[in-house]
């Protein structure tokens, strides 16, 4: 069996990632674009701030996608690669990037479908081969998370949350 | 799957909480979600059904603060116990880093706990991923109750691998934060390179 990989982004990977949900967002006018790892963790937005709410839309946009696959194949399809959720006001849009990641993008009314629809295949087209680098790639994770990593993490996890663990 | 993401200087890590119907899981992410400064957490999240059983998960992020400039997360997820929502249970488990198995003391629970432990090894090994570079902790839960296994016979039934023991009552807390740094201990240990 393969040893376990994490998924590593560098700086120049990461700028280039950003610069396409820019002009994503900017093209189709939506509110929000959001790339996430089907585990459910956000790896980048637009606009860039991550609060809380990212981390759960995340979490919940990886899991409804994942039971849209499980749908598929239930269905005998080969892959659902996408994902719309309409609303009153706002829509979501999901698409799937490469068999880890996942592109997330929130519009309002006043936003067609059609065109997030095909500046999101193009974004996707972009994006697809850098992420493929960034999954074939370890040497990010090899100088990241070492020994001295792993025991400064260690002693922070010892203090965190003083007084609750010796109840 | 860790996701280390060099340019924002973030690493993100999914804990798992596993266990049979009503034996806790959400119990222990509620009990932190209560206790931890909202400043350390994001929202608790949970799928459930009308009678509160969870039906697809339970998410509660939870940060540890910037190590060696990284800023740290742990995604804490609960399974549904029940044995039909297998399907689900395979969904939440893709790109674990840690599990915690949560155990039902009680002798009466003894059936449940194995086929959720079997069933457990059976979604880990069905994932490309090699199960050995997890972080696993066994949390035997409910120890406040009556009529319940002793510790040497839940770890000769759920614990094949030789992982962490706790003892806990995740009702009134007591071993849930200790699991939780476990755990978490566990997953960086794992993902830290010799």
């Amino acid at each position: 069996m393969a040893r376990r990989k994490g998924l590593v982004i560098n700086d120049e990977q990461m700028q280039m990632i950003d610069g396409v949900l820019t002009k994503l967002q900017r093209v189709t006018g939506s509110q929000f674009v959001a790339l996430i790892s089907t585990s459910g963790q956000p790896i980048t937005t637009a606009p860039a701030d991550v609060d809380a709410d990212t981390l759960s839309l995340a979490a919940l946009a990886a899991g409804s996608f994942a039971a849209t696959r499980q749908l598929a194949e239930v269905l005998n399809e080969r892959e659902f690669s996408l994902l719309f959720h309409e609303g009153r006001e706002s829509n979501l849009h999901v698409m799937q990037v490469t068999d880890q990641i996942l592109l997330l993008i929130t519009f309002g009314r006043d936003t067609q479908v059609g065109r997030v629809r095909l500046y999101t295949t193009r974004a996707v087209e972009v994006l697809k081969p850098l992420f493929e680098d960034a999954e074939d790639s370890d040497e990010g994770e090899a100088t990241t998370i070492d020994k001295e990593y792993s025991r400064e993490a260690g002693t922070a996890i010892d203090d965190w949350f003083p007084g609750e663990t010796d109840k | 799957m860790a996701l280390i993401n060099l340019a924002a200087r973030e690493i993100n890590y999914k804990i798992v909480y596993y266990g049979c119907g009503l034996c806790g899981k959400t119990t222990n992410i509620q009990y932190i979600h209560r206790r931890v400064n909202p400043g350390a957490r994001g929202r608790l999240v949970s799928i459930a059904t009308e009678e509160e059983r969870t039906l697809y998960f339970d998410f509660l992020p939870l940060s540890l603060g910037t190590v060696k400039g990284l800023r740290t997360r742990f995604h804490l997820y609960t399974v549904p116990g029940q044995s039909f929502y297998n399907a689900s249970r395979k969904l939440v488990l893709q790109g674990v880093d840690g599990v915690v198995f949560v155990a039902d003391s009680q002798i009466s629970r003894l059936d449940e706990n194995v086929d959720s432990y079997l069933n457990l090894w059976d979604n880990l090994m069905e994932q490309s991923e090699d199960p050995s570079n997890l972080g696993i902790v066994l949390q035997m839960n409910k120890r406040d109750l009556g009529n319940i296994f002793s510790v040497a016979d839940l770890t000769e039934l759920l614990n094949h691998t030789g992982s962490p023991v706790i003892e806990a009552c995740a009702l009134t807390g007591v071993g849930v934060f200790e699991t939780l740094k476990t755990v978490c201990k566990q997953v960086i240990a794992k993902s830290s390179r010799s």
